[in-house]
């Protein structure tokens, strides 16, 4: 600041009472003046899964505040605290705001052309010298669907290469996995409703309080429950629970195997549910012939009494709701244990009515989306790469030869990379993560990155640990400056708006996509006639 | 794939319902919320009624909603909070609990920070009882900081004023609206009620402590808190054990110091105006001088300097204030009897170099019959009338100075022991004066080591009645005095000590200077250490704060 403003403020002439003042805004009330806004865009949330409405207050082409969206279902206009202070990600340090490419050895900034073309050619020659699936794709978890849906279709069938995940596997995959071994497709049953309706709601691995706080009014709404939490601290879930549950870290697949044998044992499970809907029943029987009252203490650490007493609770209900998160997940038993929890619902029959349901909490604000769309572990729509029937429904809808159409999927993330290590990769493009930071083996991934002939990172900020090591940087737009839908926990979809403009040359990742595929040469093939994300959720 | 709701849309069967929130029909009273849906408020207080904020222990989940909602409300950064989450644990695994605190300010019946404040710039609302803070009229002078036991004022490095929850009143409880953190909480665990003051004065002591708040009896705080049933007998916050020395408060170390110095040099050169019949007029401009550093010094203290005299407008209420207009009474009756003390001696202002320059001649002859005059016209005893108001201003002023830290938000300094350390300061130091004054005399060698044995008596019972007392700040000081403060500790003792043993070597004026110093720097030292190793009252913090709030 200027010599007179550092002199007015130090003595004390100036106390900023501008800055500071008040007024009332139509919509906020009384409020700090810097809050006003001239108007309001409605957009939903793009932090986690819960997938609250909001509403973003625009002055001057900044987003200068935020509010709840009253009318929104999912949360009936409150907020949390990151969804509260949202908009200063906007704004933050470090967008990335120009295409960089690296030109001896450093990252200059170049034009969208230059950057396209590059990328395309350099793909091109990676996959004609090495085969298609040598180039990889990691995407994430918090790009939009129609987004996802655009990538998807350009990897599988314009690039051509069937090895393409997200960091989504590192997170929900378990979740997805449990729940296509359990019922044949992915998607939780249930519905954030179930947990104002149930009468027994056991959670495990979730620590919602911390995490998912919005959820908690509902909790808090239903008055006639008996809430369970299942978790080795005491965290502020636990601190809500009627019942809580201390287990020792990993046993949840023991606690869980107990209850369903007691569930069986002392006939508390739906025979009738069981007969018509399921099969495998007496091999679950069979299976659970270890897990007597005595071993599971052992391995949990907590009294057979308490265990037992779950169960009978939770075997008793007329509505019981599992709910569940990365406590679950993150683990190398994580979807037998998700498997364990399908069961225990199916067998008593807490599937699809109101109240009961076992349900996943998802972590980041699309995971769903990409699970829905993304053409990554599964064909969009939840159909299956492995059927035919899928296949050829996807080749007429979308007017291409059936052949394209991949049968099966390529590799994950942990194998890309591993890939990459091994030289069978060769070209890389990360969108919208930072792998330096929540890969979980960073000197493996130093080396695949490093063995690569080309790596592109698409992301909304730089420098980041990871854009620092790309050959090709691709500014992209973040939240609330890209339209399009995000899906939540409960399988509900809400539309996203632009409040404002991207910063300097930055793009949203769909129209990157479209160039990418112009360039290509695929674009009137896949996307044709597309120009907005519209275009992308009609289809 | 058959997809039966899509068949159903086409065919324009209803599939959707568009269920519009039942629970948004709840609006009663409100007309506008930027956040959740707000529950109507309670009508407005009558007389002998206030607002005040009710806080549900057993439904607060610790997410902090309502810390973001009140800082985008006010537009606050994210260093300043005006409420603050703080946590409190007992109990042993796995039957700990962990619960959760949100505090915005009180508005507390009796608010330490409006007595203490000297610009007035803290009010109680009539019709609500809300305690309201105008930044407009503050100084930052952050004095209030020390004085609410919760730290619930928050001082503003960017503005250089005190900022504090206001339940954000005349502008939205007025407009029937809730304030922020009320519509904000997802659990509904903080409300506005009524409340009328003479009943709660009668009952406050249950609903208004918990574990984590300091003691409501301090200004009588209106917050009701509802408690879980079963709480852990040794429930307490999360942060009990965290010692951090706390800002040193140079300008203060500087003023308080030299003002004693100042003072007291003053008394020993009236004393020996009177007593002696000498006249120390160099000696009266040093103390003049140290006395004027210390004073402007003191004000690079405030926020905002430039607005230093408005302190003097609170002197009926407030102690601040009052050293304020003690040492500003001080310090004129100082100037004067400084002037007087040379206008008394024969030829005044009749300095041999001004005589030598011709030019100034007439300007001297002229200044020369002025003094004379008013040496004529002064009675006999004025030079030590203005000598002994002087005195009475600066004694006033050292005990004002000290009794205003003894503030409810301070433990460690909320004893007679201040006063004492204070004096004592004075007493040493003005005896250091007085001995190279006195050219190393028996007496005021003897006041020097009278001075230096009763401080270390004193600050040897104060460390004792610190490390067993019952409050866990007071405790904190001693543990941090001689834990992470221990060297500067033993630096204050060393200095003490060297100054004291020199005495009885320093025979002559020249030599008792040195001593002074080594005295005046162990005097610094130990009022350094005063100001970092008070340990604040507050309310309980987060678990993994870096500082709390």
């Amino acid at each position: 600041m200027s010599l007179l403003n550092w002199v007015m403020r130090k003595s004390g002439l100036d106390n900023l009472s501008a800055k500071y003042s008040y007024g009332v805004d139509p919509v906020l009330g009384f409020t700090s003046t810097r809050k006003h806004a001239d108007k309001w865009v409605k957009s939903t949330c793009g932090y986690c899964s819960v997938g609250c409405g909001m509403e973003l207050g625009v002055s001057k082409g900044k987003v200068v505040s935020v509010r709840g969206d009253p009318d929104h279902p999912v949360n009936l206009g409150k907020l949390c605290p990151k969804g509260l202070s949202e908009h200063y990600t906007i704004d933050a340090e470090d967008r990335a705001k120009y295409p960089l490419l690296r030109k001896n050895n450093e990252l200059t900034r170049v034009g969208w052309d230059e950057a396209v073309e590059t990328m395309v050619e350099r793909f091109r020659a990676v996959q004609l010298k090495y085969g298609p699936d040598s180039a990889g794709v990691i995407s994430t978890g918090q790009l939009l669907t129609e987004e996802f849906y655009a990538l998807g279709k350009l990897v599988q069938l314009g690039f051509g290469t069937r090895n393409y995940d997200g960091n989504t596997t590192l997170c929900m995959s378990t979740a997805v996995s449990g729940y296509k071994r359990s019922f044949g497709s992915d998607g939780p049953p249930g519905a954030y409703a179930d947990l104002e309706t149930a009468d027994v709601i056991l959670l495990i691995g979730a620590n919602v309080a911390e995490n998912h706080p919005i959820l908690c009014t509902r909790l808090e709404g239903n008055l006639g429950k008996t809430l369970i939490v299942t978790d080795p601290r005491v965290t502020k879930t636990a601190m809500m629970a009627d019942i809580y549950i201390p287990l020792k870290p990993r046993s949840d697949l023991a606690l869980i195997n107990a209850m369903l044998r007691i569930v069986i044992d002392e006939d508390l499970y739906d025979k009738k549910y069981v007969e018509n809907h399921t099969t495998g029943f007496e091999e679950l029987r069979a299976s659970l012939e270890a897990y007597t009252l005595e071993y599971a203490a052992k391995i949990t650490g907590l009294t057979p009494e308490l265990i037992h007493r779950t169960a009978l609770l939770y075997g008793k209900a007329k509505a019981a709701f599992i709910g569940w998160t990365m406590g679950v997940n993150h683990s190398t038993k994580g979807t037998e244990t998700v498997n364990a929890i399908n069961n225990l619902a199916l067998i008593t029959g807490n599937i699809g009515r109101a109240g009961a349901s076992p349900f996943s909490i998802t972590g980041q604000c699309n995971a769903m989306g990409t699970r829905e769309a993304g053409f990554a572990s599964s064909l969009p729509g939840y159909r299956k790469f492995e059927s035919e029937v899928d296949r050829e429904e996807l080749a007429r809808l979308w007017n291409i030869p059936v052949e394209r159409i991949p049968s099966s999927r390529g590799l994950a993330y942990p194998d890309i990379i591993e890939a990459a290590v091994a030289g069978k990769i060769r070209a890389l493009w990360i969108i919208g993560t930072n792998p330096l930071v929540s890969f979980p083996n960073i000197d493996v991934l130093k080396h695949a990155l490093g063995n690569l002939d080309f790596l592109v990172v698409q992301d909304g900020f730089h420098p980041t640990p990871t854009t620092e090591l790309a050959n090709l940087v691709l500014p992209a737009a973040i939240w609330g400056e890209k339209e399009g839908t995000y899906t939540n926990s409960e399988r509900r979809a809400s539309k996203a708006n632009a409040a404002v403009a991207p910063p300097a040359e930055a793009r949203s990742d769909f129209e990157i996509f479209l160039a990418v595929a112009e360039r290509l040469g695929c674009r009137e093939e896949l996307f044709p006639g597309w120009t907005a994300p519209a275009d992308a959720f009609e289809e | 794939m058959e997809l039966p709701l899509l068949e159903q849309v086409k065919a324009g069967d209803d599939a959707f319902h568009l269920t519009s929130s039942a629970r948004n029909s709840e609006r009663g009273l409100v007309q506008l919320c930027s956040n959740g849906v707000d529950v109507p408020l309670p009508p407005p207080p009558g007389p002998g009624e206030q607002y005040r904020f009710h806080f549900d222990m057993t439904k607060c989940i610790g997410c902090k909603c309502c810390v973001v909602a009140c800082n985008e409300q006010n537009g606050n950064p994210a260093d300043i909070l005006w409420r603050r989450v703080g946590e409190i644990e007992g109990g042993t695994y796995p039957d700990t609990q962990r619960n959760y605190l949100s505090i915005g300010c009180n508005h507390c019946l009796e608010p330490t920070c409006m007595t203490g404040c000297p610009v007035d710039a803290y009010s109680k609302d009539g019709p609500t009882g809300i305690v309201r803070q105008n930044a407009d009229i503050c100084i930052g002078c952050q004095y209030c900081t020390w004085n609410c036991s919760y730290g619930v004022p928050q001082y503003s490095l960017e503005r250089g004023v005190v900022g504090k929850c206001d339940m954000l009143c005349y502008g939205r409880l007025t407009e029937g609206q809730n304030p922020a953190c009320v519509s904000a909480c997802p659990e509904g665990a903080i409300r506005i009620e009524v409340v009328r003051t003479a009943e709660w004065r009668e009952q406050y002591r249950t609903d208004a402590n918990a574990p984590g708040m300091p003691s409501a009896d301090d200004s009588l705080s209106t917050t009701r808190i509802t408690l879980p049933v079963r709480m852990p007998r040794d429930s307490a916050k999360v942060d009990l054990n965290r010692l951090r020395p706390e800002h040193a408060h140079w300008p203060l170390v500087v003023m308080t110091v030299l003002t004693q110095l100042s003072v007291v040099a003053f008394s020993s050169i009236w004393l020996m105006q009177i007593f002696g019949a000498h006249l120390h007029r160099v000696a009266a401009l040093v103390a003049l001088m140290i006395g004027t550093v210390a004073l402007g010094a003191s004000t690079l203290h405030l926020g905002r300097p430039i607005q230093a005299v408005r302190a003097l407008k609170m002197w009926r209420r407030s102690w601040l204030s009052r050293e304020v207009l003690m040492f500003t009474l001080f310090a004129n009756a100082a100037t004067a009897y400084s002037a007087a003390l040379w206008i008394t001696l024969p030829g005044g202002f009749d300095l041999p170099l001004l005589r030598q320059m011709g030019v100034f001649q007439k300007l001297t002859a002229f200044l020369a019959l002025l003094v004379r005059q008013i040496n004529a016209m002064l009675p006999a005893h004025a030079v030590a009338v203005l000598g002994g108001l002087t005195v009475i201003f600066g004694i006033a002023g050292v005990g004002c100075s000290a009794r205003l830290y003894l503030a409810p938000g301070r433990p460690g300094w909320n004893s007679p022991f201040t006063l004492l350390e204070f004096y004592l300061t004075a007493m040493l130091l003005g005896s250091a004066g007085a001995n190279i004054l006195s050219g190393a005399a028996t007496f005021t060698q003897l006041a020097v080591i009278i001075a230096g044995i009763a401080t270390i008596f004193a600050a040897g019972i104060k460390m004792i009645w610190l490390a067993r007392s019952a409050a866990h700040e007071r405790r904190g000081v001693f543990i941090l005095l001689f834990t992470v403060l221990s060297n500067l500790l033993m630096l204050r003792v060393l200095l003490l000590s060297a100054g004291l043993l020199l005495v009885p070597f320093a025979q002559t004026r020249w030599m008792a200077a040195p001593i002074a110093l080594l005295l005046i720097a162990g005097e610094f030292v130990s009022r350094y250490l005063f100001f970092v190793s008070v340990v604040p009252s507050n309310i309980a913090t987060e678990y993994l704060a870096m500082e709390a709030a």
